[in-house]
Order: C-alpha cells, then sequence, then structure tokens
C-alpha cells in the first residue's frame, strides 16, 4: 500500500481551475517529483494534500485512511510534514526551541515539555547539520541553516510523508547538493517524499519518479529519463521547436547602448536572487532573457525599473539609476509590463489605457490609442468592459497595451506568455514582430519559453539560478542550449 | 404628521452622515487608513469654526470656511505626524503596521479631543445658523438651515463623485484604491496622490464638522461618538465603497431617528450598533464592501 | 532563554516585592491608595499582553471583560450579600462566559474586524448598562454594601498580592509549552498548523485565560473602591490606557505592560492637577513611544536580544 494515494484531485478558484484531476502514489522510501513552468498548479497539489485548502474534488488518502477535508493540524499529526517555500522561523526563539515546537503534542494543559524533548531536538539538529546553532536566534542565521531549520521542524516527529516546496531556490550550488544529501538520507530512511522545484536539473537528479505538470493538469508521468524525453514536456518548457528569424548581429555593435547593467546582486532577505548580472541593451535593439522560473529575470527588471535595492550600477543612456524613484524611472522612459500584469481590475479597458496615457498631452494620446487599438483589436471592441473580466490573454494584451502608451523608450516584458494558449502566443508574436517593425522601441523580453523568446530576439541572455551563465546571439543559442537546457 | 417629520429630519442627518462617512471610507480606500482621529477632526473644525463665527467680525460664513481650513489642517497633521511615519518606519513589522496605525489615530484623536477640551472647555457648542427662518417641506416646518444642509451636502458628494469619476487626478485615486503599484509602474508618484486624498478628506470631515455644529451642536464629548458612528457607517456599508457608505449612512440616519421619535431619544445609537454587531458576524465585508 | 537571564529576573522580582512589601510603613494613605489601583492597572494589562503579544488578537475593548466581571460582582453583592470571595468569583465567571461568547465567533474574522468587534462589545455593554440603569446605576454608577477592608494598608497588601501571583502566574504561561504554542499561533497560524496545532483551540484558551484574570482583577477593583460606574470601569478610556501601558512597557513581554501600567496610573495621578491637559500629555506620550520606540520601553531589556 502505499504511504500516500491520491486521486481525481481538482481546485478551482473561481473561474480559474489551478488542479484538473491530478492523481499519483507515494511509496515510502520514495522520492516523486512534481515539475511544471510557474502556474501549473505544483504548489497548489501540496497544499491540498497537507490540508492548507480543500479541493473542490477527488481522495487523498494516508495509508488507506481518507484526509480529505481534516484540518491541517489533523494531517500534520497523522504523519505529513511540509517544508514551505518560504522559512517560518519563530524569530523570538532560538532553533533549539523552534525544533522543541514542532515535538510538543497539541495540549492546553502542558506547562513543561516532556522529558527526552530536549534531548530528541538537539539529536535532529545535529542529523541536518544545526548543532553548532543551537542557542542563536532566526535572525542571525545564513538563509541556507534557516532552510535546514525547516527541514528539522517538518521531519521532527518522524512523519510517513515529507513534501518539500522549492527546497533549492536562493542556495547556491554547494548548498543545493548538501541539501539534496539530507534529501536523499530521508528516502534512506523511509519516508515518502514528495518534492517540488523549479530546478528541473536538481530535482531530475534527485527524484526516482516524476510527474510534469501544465495548467494545472498531468501531462507526463514515470522514470526521470522517460519524463524528460517526453515531447510534450519539452513543449511546454521549451515552446517547441526552436525557430530562428535572421538578425544583423554585426549592427548590434554599432547601436548606442540605451541600458546598461553592471555587477548587479540583489539580496532578499538573505537569500541571493541575482549574482554579479552584467547585461546591456543598445538602442533599438530586442533582447530576450531567457530562464526557468527562480532564475532571476523578475528580480533583475525589478532592479532596472528601481523596484527593489541592489548593489552594483545601472545606467540608463548616460546616467546612472541609483536613487531614483520607480515612478520617476517609468516617466523617463523604462515601462515595464510585470509578470502579474498589475491591471486596474476594476476599471474599463479604456481607463486601464486613458491612465497609461495621462502624461502625454490630449492629441498624442488620442494618436497612440488609434495606433494601439490597430495593434490590438481585440481590445477596442472590448474598450468598455471590465478588465477583470477579459480573458487571460486579452488581460495581457491589455497589461502590454497600457505601458506602450506611455511611448516608452524602454520596454521590458516579464513573462507575457504566461499560462497562455497557442493561439494567443501567435497573436503576441505577431504584434511583437510589428511592433518591432514599425517602431524605434528598445525592448527587454524576459520569458521561460524559448520558442516564443528567441524568433525576435537581436540578442539572447540566458540566466541560471540568478547568474548570467550565457550570452549570444540566438542561431548560437538554439545550436548550443537545445539540448541542455532541461 | 410624524411620519412625515422623520422622515424630513432623518434625511437631513443622514445627508450629514453621508458626508462624514464617505470621507471616511475614501481614506480607508486609497490610504488603507481607518482613522480613529475622524471625530476629532471634525470637532476642530466645529470649535474653531464656532469661535471664529461668535468671537471676531468674520460672522457665522467666515467661521464656516475658517472652521473647514482648520478641519484640513488637522488632517495634515493627522498624515504628516502620526499616519505617515508609521506607514514608512523601519521598526515596525509589515503586518504589524495597520494596527500601529489603528492605535496610532486612536492616541492623536484623543489628544486632539482633551487638547480642545483645554481649550474651549466641555461644553456642547452650536453655531448659528447660516440661514435663518423656517420652510414648508410637505406640510413638516423645517428650520431653512436643515434644508440647506441636506443640499449642501448632496452637492458636495455629487461634485465628489465628478472628481474622482470624470478628472484625471480622480481616476488616479480611484487606481490607487484597485493597486498601487500599477500605478507606480505607470509613471506616478504615489504620494501626491495620499497628499491628494487626505486634502479632500479633510475639506470634507471639517465642512461635516461644520455643518454638524451648527445643526445639532457638538461638543468635546461626541468626538468619540463620531468616530464610532462615521465607522460602523462604513462598515455597515462596506470598507472601501463609497456608493456603500452612502446608503448604509441612510439606514443608520433613519434608524436612529426613528428610534428617537418613536422610542426614546437616549436609545439613539442602539439600534445601529445591534446592526453593526449583526454585520460583522454574518457578512464582515459589509453591504457593497470589496476587501 | 539563557539561565543568567533567568536568574537576574528572579533577582529583580525578588527585590521588587521585598520593596514593595515594606513601603505601607513609610507612605501616605493617598500614595497607598494610587498604587493599589495601579496594581489592578497592571494586572489589566498583563491579561491583555497575554492575548496580543502570544495569541497575535488586538482586543480593543479589555473594558468588556472587566466591566462583566466587576457589575456582575457588584450587582450579586447588592441582590444577596453573598461573602465577597463569592461575589469575586461569579464576577469572574461571568467574565469567562462572556470573553468566550464574543472569541467564538470573532476569532474567525481577520485582525482589524477582531479589533472593530471588541469596540463594538465595550459599547454595547456601555449601553446596556446605562439602559438599565434602575439596577446598575447608569452613568452614575452603584455602590457596593462590602468592601474587602478599609485599611488602606489591607487593601494594598492585598492588590499586591494578587498582583504578584497574577505576574508569576501569567509569565510563567508564557514561558511554558503551552505559551511557546500560542506564541506560533500568534505570529505564524498556518506554520502552527502545519505543525500539527489546532490554533483556534489554542487562541480560544488564551482569551480564557485573559478573562478570567481580568474579570478577578475588576471585581476585586470594584471590592476596593467600594463604587463601580461606567466612567471608572468601562469607558473606553479605561481600555486605551490598559492598552497605551501594555505598548508603553513594551508588547510581548507579560512583564513589561505590568510596568507600564503602573507608571502610567502613577503619572497620570501626578499630573492630575493640570485637568484635562493630563490626558493629553499621557497620550502625547504615547503617541512618541509608538513613534519612536515601538517595542516599547522594557521591549529591549525583557527580550533576548533578537539582532546578536
Amino acid at each position: 500500500m502505499s504511504a500516500l494515494e491520491a486521486r481525481g484531485l481538482v481546485k478551482r478558484y473561481g473561474g480559474l481551475v489551478a488542479v484538473n484531476d491530478i492523481g499519483f502514489d507515494l511509496r515510502s522510501g520514495e522520492i516523486l517529483g512534481l515539475i511544471g513552468p510557474n502556474g501549473s498548479g505544483k504548489s497548489t497539489v501540496m497544499k491540498l494534500v497537507m490540508g492548507i485548502e480543500r479541493p473542490d474534488a477527488g481522495s487523498v488518502k494516508l495509508d488507506g485512511v481518507e484526509t480529505v477535508g481534516w484540518p491541517s493540524y489533523r494531517i500534520a499529526r497523522a504523519g505529513v510534514g511540509i517544508v514551505f517555500q518560504h522559512s517560518r522561523p519563530l524569530h523570538r526563539q532560538t532553533v533549539l526551541e523552534n525544533i522543541k515546537l514542532a515535538l510538543l503534542p497539541d495540549s492546553l494543559l502542558r506547562l513543561t515539555a516532556m522529558a527526552g524533548v530536549d534531548d530528541r531536538a538537539r539529536e535532529i539538529a545535529c542529523a541536518v547539520g544545526l548543532s553548532d546553532v543551537l542557542h542563536r536566534h532566526p535572525a542571525t542565521l545564513p538563509f541556507a541553516d534557516l532552510r535546514r531549520m525547516e527541514m528539522a521542524k517538518a521531519i521532527a516527529r518522524d512523519p510517513k510523508v515529507v513534501l518539500i516546496d522549492e527546497p533549492f531556490a536562493g542556495l547556491t550550488g554547494t548548498e543545493v547538493e548538501a541539501f539534496s544529501e539530507l534529501i536523499r538520507d530521508l528516502r534512506a530512511q523511509e519516508h515518502a517524499v514528495l518534492l517540488v522545484d523549479h530546478n528541473v536539473k536538481s530535482v531530475a537528479a534527485l527524484a526516482d519518479r516524476v510527474l510534469a505538470m501544465y495548467l494545472g493538469q498531468e501531462v507526463a508521468t514515470g522514470t526521470v529519463d522517460e519524463v524528460m524525453r517526453n515531447e510534450t514536456v519539452r513543449r511546454v518548457y521549451l515552446g517547441g521547436t526552436l525557430e530562428v528569424a535572421q538578425r544583423n548581429g554585426a549592427a548590434a555593435q554599432a547601436r548606442p547602448s540605451l541600458l546598461r547593467v553592471e555587477d548587479v546582486s540583489v539580496f532578499y532577505g538573505k537569500a541571493q536572487a541575482l549574482e554579479r548580472v552584467d547585461l546591456h541593451v543598445g538602442e533599438g535593439e530586442f533582447v530576450s532573457v531567457v530562464g526557468l522560473n527562480g532564475a532571476g529575470k523578475t528580480t533583475l527588471f525589478n532592479a532596472i525599473s528601481g523596484l527593489v535595492p541592489y548593489a552594483g550600477t545601472i545606467a540608463f543612456g548616460d546616467r546612472p539609476l541609483t536613487g531614483c524613484t520607480p515612478a520617476s524611472i517609468a516617466r523617463d522612459g523604462i515601462v515595464q509590463c510585470p509578470e502579474s500584469r498589475q491591471l486596474f481590475a476594476d476599471m474599463t479597458v479604456r481607463e486601464n489605457l486613458d491612465l497609461g496615457g495621462q502624461h502625454l498631452p490630449a492629441d498624442a494620446r488620442a494618436e497612440q490609442l488609434a495606433w494601439l487599438f490597430e495593434l490590438f483589436p481585440i481590445l477596442e471592441s472590448r474598450q468598455n468592459q471590465v478588465a477583470r473580466t477579459l480573458s487571460g490573454g486579452e488581460q495581457q494584451m491589455l497589461a502590454i497595451a497600457r505601458a506602450l502608451m506611455m511611448r516608452p523608450k524602454l520596454l521590458i516584458l516579464d513573462e507575457p506568455t504566461l499560462g497562455l494558449a497557442p493561439v494567443i502566443l501567435e497573436q503576441l508574436s505577431k504584434a511583437l514582430e510589428r511592433l518591432r517593425a514599425t517602431t524605434p522601441i528598445t525592448v527587454l523580453l524576459g520569458e521561460q519559453n524559448v520558442t516564443f523568446a528567441l524568433p525576435h530576439a537581436d540578442r539572447v541572455y540566458l540566466l541560471e539560478h540568478s547568474r548570467v551563465v550565457w550570452e549570444g546571439e540566438p542561431a548560437e543559442f538554439a545550436a548550443v542550449m537545445g539540448e541542455g537546457y532541461l | 404628521m410624524t411620519t412625515l417629520q422623520i422622515l424630513v429630519d432623518g434625511f437631513a442627518i443622514s445627508s450629514l452622515y453621508a458626508l462624514a462617512a464617505v470621507g471616511f471610507t475614501l481614506i480607508f480606500g486609497v490610504s488603507g487608513v481607518l482613522n480613529l482621529a475622524h471625530g476629532g477632526i471634525m470637532l476642530v473644525a466645529a470649535l474653531v469654526g464656532w469661535w471664529v463665527a461668535g468671537s471676531t467680525p468674520l460672522g457665522t460664513y467666515g467661521g464656516t470656511l475658517v472652521g473647514i481650513l482648520a478641519g484640513l489642517l488637522t488632517a495634515y497633521l493627522t498624515y504628516f505626524l502620526v499616519v505617515r511615519p508609521i506607514q514608512r518606519s523601519t521598526a515596525i513589522a509589515q503586518e504589524e503596521k495597520e494596527i500601529f496605525v489603528l492605535t496610532g489615530t486612536l492616541l492623536w484623536g484623543i489628544m486632539i479631543q482633551t487638547g480642545m477640551a483645554f481649550v474651549f472647555s466641555d461644553n456642547p457648542v452650536t453655531m448659528r445658523p447660516l440661514i435663518r427662518g423656517v420652510v414648508d417641506v410637505f406640510g413638516v416646518r423645517t428650520p431653512r438651515n436643515e434644508v440647506m444642509i441636506a443640499v449642501l451636502c448632496w452637492v458636495v458628494i455629487g461634485l465628489l463623485w465628478l472628481l474622482i469619476n470624470r478628472t484625471r487626478a480622480g481616476k488616479q485615486m480611484l487606481a490607487a484604491s484597485i493597486n498601487p503599484r500599477g500605478l507606480t509602474l505607470l509613471g506616478f508618484d504615489l504620494s501626491q496622490i495620499y497628499f491628494r486624498v487626505w486634502t479632500i478628506y479633510g475639506v470634507l470631515a471639517g465642512l461635516a464638522g461644520v455643518l454638524l455644529a451648527s445643526f445639532l451642536g457638538v461638543g468635546t464629548a461626541n468626538a468619540g461618538q463620531l468616530t464610532a458612528s462615521a465607522f460602523s457607517i462604513v462598515v455597515l456599508g462596506g470598507l472601501g465603497s463609497v456608493s456603500g457608505s452612502l446608503i448604509a449612512a441612510y439606514v443608520v440616519g433613519y434608524l436612529e431617528t426613528i428610534t428617537a421619535y418613536l422610542i426614546a431619544p437616549t436609545l439613539r445609537p442602539i439600534p445601529a450598533l445591534i446592526l453593526l454587531v449583526l454585520v460583522v458576524y454574518l457578512r464582515p465585508q459589509g453591504l457593497l464592501g470589496r476587501r | 532563554m539563557t539561565r543568567a537571564f533567568n536568574r537576574r529576573l528572579l533577582i529583580a522580582g525578588a527585590i521588587f516585592v521585598l520593596v514593595a512589601t515594606v513601603l505601607p510603613l513609610w507612605l501616605s494613605a493617598y500614595v497607598l491608595g494610587v498604587l493599589t489601583t495601579a496594581y489592578y492597572f497592571g494586572v489589566f494589562s498583563m491579561s491583555w499582553d497575554l492575548l496580543f503579544g502570544f495569541a497575535g488578537e488586538v482586543n480593543f475593548g479589555p473594558t468588556f471583560l472587566i466591566g462583566l466581571g466587576a457589575y456582575t460582582a457588584a450587582l450579586l453583592d447588592n441582590a444577596y450579600h453573598p461573602p465577597v470571595v463569592v461575589c469575586i468569583a461569579v464576577g469572574a465567571l461571568a467574565a469567562l462566559v462572556g470573553g468566550v461568547l464574543l472569541a467564538l465567533p470573532a476569532l474567525r474574522l481577520r485582525g482589524p474586524y477582531f479589533g472593530l468587534v471588541t469596540l463594538v462589545a465595550v459599547l454595547l455593554l456601555q449601553n446596556a448598562i446605562v439602559i438599565f440603569a434602575r439596577f446598575t446605576g447608569g452613568e452614575i454608577g452603584m455602590t457596593v454594601p462590602d468592601v474587602m477592608t478599609i485599611d488602606p494598608k489591607l487593601n494594598y497588601w492585598y492588590a499586591l498580592a494578587f498582583f504578584v501571583v497574577s505576574a508569576i502566574l501569567l509569565y510563567g504561561l508564557s514561558r511554558s509549552a503551552v505559551g511557546l504554542i500560542l506564541q506560533a499561533s500568534g505570529q505564524d497560524a498556518v506554520e502552527a498548523q502545519a505543525l500539527g496545532f489546532n490554533v483556534t483551540k489554542h487562541k480560544l484558551a488564551a482569551f480564557s485565560v485573559s478573562a478570567l484574570f481580568s474579570g478577578v482583577a475588576g471585581a476585586m477593583l470594584v471590592f476596593y473602591m467600594g463604587a463601580a460606574s461606567v466612567g471608572t470601569i468601562i469607558d473606553i478610556g479605561i481600555g486605551v490606557q490598559i492598552i497605551i501601558g501594555a505598548v508603553l512597557g513594551g508588547r510581548r513581554t507579560i512583564l513589561g505592560p505590568a510596568v507600564g501600567a503602573i507608571f502610567l496610573v502613577v503619572a497620570a495621578e501626578v499630573l492630575r492637577p493640570l485637568g484635562q491637559l493630563n490626558t493629553f500629555i499621557v497620550a502625547g506620550v504615547a503617541l512618541a513611544v509608538i513613534l519612536f520606540f515601538p517595542d516599547g520601553l522594557l521591549g529591549h531589556v525583557l527580550r533576548p536580544r533578537e539582532n546578536a
């Protein structure tokens, strides 16, 4: 009998189906990897198993016992431990006390912990490598140790099933290796492990079996090799066959530099999100930054737009951007269309666009609006519709159009194809092509979907695990990276 | 006869409540602040207006204007001395900021109340009406002042509606209440937008305070009750919804008037309180609330 | 928490108890009276901190619980004249029941709404007392026929003893295993649940403990003053004073709020000659503390160094 058995899990959020008929078996002493692009529903599946969210349909059986509908503390007591994506320590307690908490019974009457709790807590701390920092407080710990503490808490009561959400995010190469060892130890101790991470290579190295998801549905399941070679999986990640349009590479050198990113690093608390990144974009260029989720694309764009603090220099034209407010950076010509789109959901399409054009004089605004309606005809026909009611693709077009209303010198597009159907990708692609052909606009595109990112690009950067690992022309990229991307 | 009286009186008081509540809701919707010093701001406007009207040659009209200005000034002080420093403080955790702002405005409100009591004494004051005389409304003898107040409230609310829905600044404020990050991405300075909202709020609260003084009279003891009323109305209508506040203001205004006329004047605030409890338990987002 | 810290705390506590116990030999009845009230407020603030600092719930109307305890005890005494201890016990029970009835549905609501409900509860109680003025004396208040004692020294010692016992119990609770679970529930409910703790059950328990201590303290206060009225027991201003005391002293430390409350009562008394201005100054000081020392005056001292 499997330690964990899931069948037909479904979860809807309003009109969005986040998880659609997912099922799997997890046996003791086995590591199952759950992979898929952002928005594929992996984290939601974990939440459903842990009882943090309730599935709309389906069943989850722990050792044969149905747990759907149980509150999460009951599921935890029944033998499921979870390591959350973001560390959640108790800041006012020491490492030892944090682990001891995990060992306490759910009782109102216990004033002192039972004998043996202290010893057991120390044992667990040693097992994960925290014996040197037992009496320190979480605020003083390095990032990797915080993640170890999360692991310690999750396995404290020796659960049958361990759920691990994004264990490698924010860790350096060596730390990833050390953590992988810990996870392998879990398997050796006959725990059943469900692993979710964007770092497909690391998951592939650890997992016995893999389940690939896309848009809430199962796309492939089987051994690591089987899944990695699966056509659909490759298409989902790479976006299909790699096409490259002919670009004039030499011209790139001649163009004056519009954006220069030098030696930029970004830390979120302790986690390093960007490590010494160099990047430059010339006037009129179309540069694609390619990389999986969690690689650092959004962080890079947020640094450029002034939304997060960074070390290093970013210069726009000949002026450094340090000290400029995000609003002034946007007004000066760097306009970002973020992954989350940030539309004004309760306002109409037209109102959203008008807000984008408020900095322009009236006639320029009207002109720009007309041009955008030509570029995205569907927006014209839906101009009085409330943005919330538009489809995903229409919302993306609105977000891009709104950004274009500002007549940006540099347009930053972060993952515009996320969660969109192939037919919409076609339309977006055509619109981008027209944009390139008819205006002197400079574009910086961040994408996971390589097929979408390559055809328009003059140059490509590959971002992996917060560092730039490759730079060059699209044709070279297709030749060199096609096989190794996954 | 009494029914008509209730209808007319209730309408006037509800309109005033609407004006006071709309300001409160605006500040919450756009700035995210539940301003517990709201009653205090109205109090300052009322007392200063009364004093200027009575003790200086500026008279009632001058007093009204100065009162509104005083309310505006107090609103600015609330924002720059209390709310903004807490919102920008790095020593307070993000999740706790809401509660700290709440406590901070509560303390500031108490400071205003006791400060005003010190300067003006505790006695309730009534401002002389702006327009004297009575007029016949549906057969009810109503003071002209009361009619004027109701009309003025609606004119102001109408202007506010025009401002928010038809001007560029207004659209920005509306957008700020939906998605402030979106505005930053489009190159708008949020601090400027917040300043505008607090200005409008100051004028609204100031006007409501001065009008209340000329209608029912205001005393330092009222400040807390005023905030509580505005709070109840806004929660009933739904935090962040201006139209919700308008509707709720009339519900509460009429409930109170009916209670005062038909049951007992001292029990005025009770039905609204009970309604509030019911709403908070059964439908916390209020009638039309979003957040 | 290190052994050294605990030892220092024990020593400081012992010194305080020693000094406080012998004070009546030198001080006037007036000063003793102020301190007696201050000790009761100390218990109010400690109970508040248990709820806020540990269960993470802001109670904007602590006087709801205090008022239930106080008025129930007073009404019982006036009606049936049972021994004072019985009145206090029944008052505490009333506060407990009232607290649980309030908390059960209220805990389902998010932060600011929970605070709002507690505020409304106070307003309702206040209005109920005014409406039923025939029994409760309304705004003017009511007296109780029995008091604990007339001797200011004895009253002082009763209050001190109650304060010290409460401090030991509440502080001990906060540092116990249950206290740890409570802190986790308040700080990060999702994580606490994932670790296997029924958060609602623990928060309800915290509310009950807070209600119990508040109820007893409120009832004792009535039998000390010999009277109960809206202005002295229930008014929102009293509640604000309790919260300010807690914030001033340093939230999440239990002992900080005790010190803060005592300081506040004494300061208000010292400033009394200034009339209305005393509330102004106290509120001003509290506002300044919130802005510049959000951790309170003792927050840094009483909490382990978090950024070593």
